[in-house]
């Protein structure tokens, strides 16, 4: 089977996603909701896997930290990935540690070239110990921070080119960061290396809470934009079939509604497909 | 890296934010935003793992008290499935809580719930299992999934009255102490009311006392064994053999 689009797994989904027999379905989970010793959730994962291909998603390794990730916690992320044999393994380009504390979001730092070398470091080390490749999500911008030595694009592409990690592209978080930053979200999508991407997601945004900010906000608790998928029709037209996931992690609908927004990228992807072994006929 | 980490770090640590305020205004909206994205998460992971405490709360006190254990309890790690085990002693010292003074002892219940939830595996023991075992001279061994507690509350009829939506049933609770037993047969986690005795005899389990201490701990609490156990093992509180850790 070719795998084509996915849907974040939610537990309340379990039975309509254990029946669903859509062409090339996938799941995902975010991996530390799985970092237990047992129990039904995990049976649920099993279970799950079995059936349909099965991606893990970190949310916590912490990769663009002065400090390196958690053994502790890559070992458990390694044992997971030994029982799931995932589709793809990833994490953001995000730090989440300080003085002992979790912050349970993907904060920001300067693109130095100092910061391109603790990363790789980071990088190479989770691939070290969980055996297979990770694939790097770039982030949602609430700022442009001052001191960057490069783009993020280049960050990217440097950090796979030195330690063989592929590459997540949020098609929202690119959207998100260039509404809040003020760059040309199409000509970021049109620049990103089309050999190292393995996954692609899409998400939906809110705008920020507080009436006087001009923020939009990566949510999670919305359909995909409009303007999301027209970027990722732009990106899928021009690197192929993308496994690529809807991601809802707040103000869940029905499974059905998801399996809509999926049907949406499968017919895109599938499309591209097409165009992919015409080219190829010709 | 490090130098713009700590301070970044330090800035996202306050709570009142007075220096935050006078920083650059851009840089100042986002770190509201990823302090927000960050305690929303951790408030959102109490919520789900404590929600009989925060029905007897009401959704505006609950997200008050979230808020302040938070703060003065942040997250250690990255797995928030199993966050808020200090809740429980952090609702003894709360002082808004002070009126429900049984609040801490539902936390601490649904605590143990959390905690049986992602317990390892292992395959419930049977009777004929127990007593092959008896028979020996040996002790049962544990369940991983069990768990026990005694309250000087109804902790347990409260917290199945809520997990049932039973107003019958929440209005029928006698206000005596309760022990409860919590286990996870193959059908899911299981709380009861566990008989007087049964904790004796499961600490001794616990503790792995031999078999005629743990006995002598069940009379000493004036109960006899072979009628504490039947119930015991229908409800899986025993393992067939010792687990293999996983995590």
């Amino acid at each position: 089977m070719t795998v084509t689009a996915g849907l974040g797994f939610r537990t309340q989904h379990f039975d309509e996603a254990m029946a669903c027999v859509a062409d090339g379905l996938w799941f995902e989970v975010h991996a530390e909701n799985y970092m237990v010793e047992g129990g039904p959730r995990l049976a649920a994962l099993d279970a799950l896997r079995d059936r349909h291909p099965v991606a893990l998603h970190a949310v916590g390794l912490s990769i663009a930290s002065a400090e390196g990730p958690d053994l502790a916690h890559l070992k458990r992320l390694a044992r997971l990935v030994d029982r799931v044999r995932p589709l793809a393994v990833s994490d953001h380009l995000a730090w989440q540690r300080w003085s002992g504390v979790h912050y349970a979001d993907f904060l920001p730092f300067p693109r130095t070239w100092g910061a391109l070398d603790r990363v790789a470091d980071n990088v190479a080390l989770v691939q070290d110990v969980i055996g297979t490749r990770l694939l790097v999500e770039n982030p949602s911008l609430y700022v442009d921070l001052p001191g960057h030595d490069i783009s993020e694009i280049e960050f990217l592409g440097a950090l796979a080119s030195r330690t063989g990690c592929g590459l997540l592209v949020d098609v929202n978080n690119i959207f998100v960061s260039a509404m809040n930053l003020g760059f040309n979200a199409a000509a970021y999508v049109d620049r990103i290396p089309a050999e190292f991407i393995g996954e692609v997601h899409l998400a939906g945004y809110a705008k920020d809470a507080d009436p006087a900010s001009p923020l939009i906000i990566d949510s999670h608790d919305q359909p995909v934009s409009i303007a999301v998928w027209e970027l990722y029709h732009r990106l899928i037209t021009r690197v192929g079939l993308r496994p690529t996931l809807i991601e809802r992690d707040d103000n869940i609908p029905s499974f059905g509604e998801l399996m809509a927004e999926r049907n949406r990228a499968h017919r895109i992807l599938t499309a591209a497909d097409l165009i992919g072994i015409d080219r190829a006929l010709l | 890296m490090l130098a713009f980490q700590r301070r970044f770090g330090a800035a996202l640590a306050m709570s009142a934010d007075p220096d935050v305020r006078l920083m650059d205004g851009a840089l100042a909206r986002a770190l509201a935003v990823h302090r927000n994205t960050s305690t929303k998460a951790a408030r959102d992971a109490l919520a789900a793992n404590y929600p009989v405490v925060r029905a007897l709360c009401g959704d505006g006190a609950f997200d008050g008290c979230a808020a302040a254990y938070v703060r003065s309890h942040p997250s250690r790690e990255a797995r928030l499935n199993a966050f808020g085990e200090d809740f429980d002693t952090f609702l003894r010292g709360y002082e808004p809580a002070r009126g429900v003074a049984y609040l801490p002892d539902i936390a601490r219940l649904e605590r143990l719930l959390t905690e049986s939830l992602f317990a390892a595996d292992a395959e419930p023991a049977g009777a004929a299992q127990i007593a092959q075992m008896i028979a020996v001279g040996a002790l049962p061994h544990l369940h991983p999934a069990t768990r026990f507690e005694s309250f000087s509350s109804p902790a347990v009829s409260i917290v199945l009255a809520h997990q049932a939506l039973d107003e019958a049933a929440f209005g029928a609770i006698g206000w005596t102490p309760e022990d409860a037993l919590i286990t996870r047969p193959v059908d899911g986690i299981r709380s009861a009311v566990a008989a007087p005795g049964a904790l004796a005899f499961l600490q001794a389990c616990k503790a792995g006392a031999d078999l005629s201490a743990a006995v002598m701990a069940a009379d000493q609490a004036g109960a006899d064994f072979s009628v504490l156990l039947p119930p015991l093992i229908e409800a899986g509180a025993f393992a067939s053999t010792s687990p293999a850790r996983n995590c």
